[in-house]
């Protein structure tokens, strides 16, 4: 390996990190902008999205890393995870919001987002309590394949990962610019009054904000768990917290900033690692947190979030 | 956390006096009525150490069980506290949990002894509340130096006798033989060294790097993970691109079983090695086949588990357990015997069975245990200095968590 295949290895292993926290990092970005809130419970409903996608896997009789599928069969196995992940991890989230979030509605202050760490909690210690501490090896039917190019190597499931991640991000992007439901977000994430005055059902579009925010974050929970071969229970605080870093670094609020923020962490990780050494990571993305939140508050792509007129 | 407290020896050995009574055997009062003696047990029963910590625990609970069932040591039963100092926080060994069980443990006087812990990073946490206790531990796994160094006495030992024992060597041997063994016997010229920021992955992981670039062997990057990142790809193309003939990994398995995993993906063919850390169960279920294959590992302790004379003892830890022994179930069960002893033998001197007599008969030990004579020096590590070399070879004819039968017993480190 030259030295330009190792950066374009490293490019290609940043761009699947930073792909992961993008996915993330948008549910983080969604709820601020709609209702300004930072919902730390988002860590964890990742979380529980890959042992829904293990648990699912496993039923289907795919146990570890020696069922490999190949086309059709592979194509079903993975869309019908995806589908029913996203479902999943969405209803999880409707539910925190509706049990915990709603009633703290207009109750100013930081009392919402305090409650979000709690449940954060409550969900990390009950996943503790079923499946137990150790890490769980996850089941993947992906056929290794890899393709060289130059000195450095594209697999299969990095293709996989990018390709299902810009679907999603093409997805939601189209959703929030050309449907009803997409506009009725962007008027609320305005004006909340105005929206209301104008017919804007705007619980309705807290609970499909919450909705489509955790789907994302179950679909990053498998991808992950594809990724790594692993699941465990802590899995959420470390992407959680760089994807959230991706969210702010992209500008809160901005669901384009948020998906630019997630590539920049991700890349940041790798070639960081590279270049300095990988104990420094944390040290340098935090230092990012503080040093945009000190010069460019509203982040790279600026923030969107309501006004308070 | 407490996680139960073992008194059915003392329960059964009511009821079989109770019983004798009824059929109108006569049982000696004095055997019977002799004050029971507790002995604690402090493990990681909770994370990613937790299949290693159960095969220690249960090596230690055997020879207890042997014990109360041959009547207790000079009759007194032996009753067990056992502490568990994973927590889920961490997701595996807890060095302020640790800490917390020690205190619990030596505010109950009635403890005159403890076996543990299994980690270096517990054991740093321990060592000074025990010290000032008074109350001796034997450890069957941690193998950290720096905890018995004598240079090192007024953090580990501010009281200054030895309160450490241990039933395995430490990695100022383990490390540099690994080292020796790689440069004599693998011929390795480069080497690439991570560690997971632990007390033991730290120590063990620079005692190899010293000795390494003793023997020649060049150096190329030395980096430290952290153990609850998901991600080593990054690393592992660094390393890949240096191109070292080895990966030397010093850590446990909470890092280890995912720096496997990728390393797999990554440099698949780079000679991978690492200390005790990758060695057991944990490392080899959470990591799995064809992961671990070709890995080398060490254990700071002769390999006595296939000697034909630990056979039947080995059938009865499987019979019991269901469970497959390795090398730390061997030193577990010896160090509880090293306990054991030293009780046995204040008692038969008429000296009260405390914290300081049984510390003092410890230090004095002369043992004989399945892995040979045991004994200590001033320091109370154990004299003999054996470490031995493993490698990973998948054997389809057993089943794939078979810790003795999936690896290849390669021989003793060179000691230097």
């Amino acid at each position: 390996m030259n030295s330009w295949d190792i950066l374009l290895q490293q490019i290609i292993n940043g761009v699947s990190l930073g792909a992961m926290y993008s996915l993330l990092a948008l549910g983080f970005t969604m709820v601020y902008g709609i209702i300004e809130l930072i919902n730390f419970a988002h860590f964890n409903v990742f979380m529980v999205g890959s042992f829904i996608a293990l648990w699912l896997m496993q039923a289907m009789g795919i146990v570890g890393q020696s069922t490999i599928l190949y086309g059709l069969p592979l194509i079903g196995v993975l869309v019908l995870v995806l589908v029913v992940t996203m479902l999943g991890a969405g209803v999880l989230g409707v539910a925190i919001e509706r049990v915990a979030l709603r009633p703290l509605r207009g109750v100013s202050g930081t009392a919402p987002m305090i409650t979000t760490i709690g449940l954060s909690y409550i969900i990390y210690n009950l996943v503790l309590l079923n499946v137990g501490a150790d890490t769980k090896n996850f089941s993947n039917p992906l056929p290794n394949i890899p393709w060289a190019i130059g000195g450095a190597t594209l697999r299969l499931r990095e293709v996989l990962l990018w390709g299902v991640s810009l679907v999603l991000m093409m997805g939601l992007h189209y959703f929030v610019r050309r449907t009803k439901m997409g506009k009725a977000m962007q008027a609320t994430a305005q004006d909340q009054e105005a929206a209301r005055m104008m017919g804007v059902d705007v619980d309705n579009v807290v609970v499909i904000t919450f909705f489509l925010g955790s789907a994302l974050a179950g679909a990053a929970g498998l991808i992950f768990g594809l990724y790594y071969n692993y699941t465990s229970f802590v899995i959420g605080y470390t992407a959680g917290l760089r994807a959230f870093t991706a969210a702010v670094l992209g500008g809160i609020g901005n669901i384009p900033g948020a998906m630019l923020g997630g590539i920049l962490i991700g890349l940041i990780e790798s070639l960081g690692g590279q270049y300095l050494e990988v104990r420094w990571t944390d040290v340098i993305i935090f230092s990012i947190l503080v040093l945009v939140l000190v010069f460019r508050p509203s982040g790279l792509m600026g923030r969107t979030a309501p006004s308070k007129s | 956390m407490k996680r139960g407290n073992y008194v059915r020896g003392a329960l059964t050995s009511v009821a079989a006096v109770a019983l004798a009574t009824l059929l109108g055997f006569g049982v000696t009062p004095a055997q019977a009525q002799k004050a029971p003696v507790k002995i604690g047990i402090t493990l990681p029963l909770t994370g990613a150490d937790a299949e290693d910590a159960l095969l220690i625990e249960h090596g230690a609970m055997l020879a207890i069980d042997d014990a109360n069932a041959k009547g207790g040591v000079d009759g007194h039963k032996i009753e067990v506290v056992v502490y568990d100092s994973g927590t889920a926080t961490a997701g595996q060994y807890d060095p302020a949990q640790a800490a917390t069980n020690t205190k619990k443990l030596v505010s109950d006087p009635g403890v005159v002894a403890n076996v543990g812990p299994m980690m270096s990073g517990e054991g740093k946490a321990m060592t000074p509340i025990l010290s000032e206790a008074d109350l001796a531990t034997i450890t069957p796994s941690s193998t950290n130096p720096d905890i018995t160094n004598p240079d090192m006495a007024a953090q580990f030992k501010p009281k200054g006798r030895a309160i450490y024992f241990r039933t395995v060597t430490t990695d100022a041997f383990q490390g540099p033989n690994m080292a020796n063994y790689m440069a004599q016997n693998l011929k390795i010229k480069s080497v690439y060294i991570l560690d997971d920021s632990g007390a033991y992955g730290v120590g063990i992981a620079d005692s190899f790097q010293k000795q390494a670039a003793k023997n020649g062997i060049k150096v190329l990057g030395r980096d430290q993970l952290n153990p609850k990142e998901a991600d080593y790809t990054t690393i592992l193309t660094k390393i890949k691109g240096l191109n070292p003939d080895a990966l030397y990994y010093g850590g446990v398995a909470q890092a280890g079983v995912k720096l496997a995993k990728q390393a797999y993906d990554v440099i698949p063919k780079m000679i991978k090695a690492g200390g005790d850390g990758v060695q057991g169960g944990s490392f080899l279920t959470g990591a799995g086949f064809p992961a671990v294959e070709g890995w080398y590992s060490t254990n700071a302790s002769p390999h006595v588990v296939e000697d034909p004379g630990v056979q039947d003892w080995v059938k009865r830890f499987q019979a019991k357990y269901n469970q497959v022994p390795d090398d730390y179930s061997i030193t577990a069960y010896d160090g509880t015997l090293v306990v054991l002893d030293a009780i046995d033998r204040v008692a038969k001197s008429g000296k009260p069975i405390n914290r300081s007599n049984v510390r003092d008969a410890m230090q004095t030990s002369n043992v004989k245990t399945l892995q040979g004579q045991v004994s200590f020096d001033d320091n109370g590590d154990i004299k003999d200095r054996t470490v031995s070399v493993f490698q990973y070879v998948h054997d389809p004819k057993f089943k794939d968590d078979d810790i003795i039968h999936q690896q290849k017993y390669l021989g003793v480190a060179p000691q230097s």
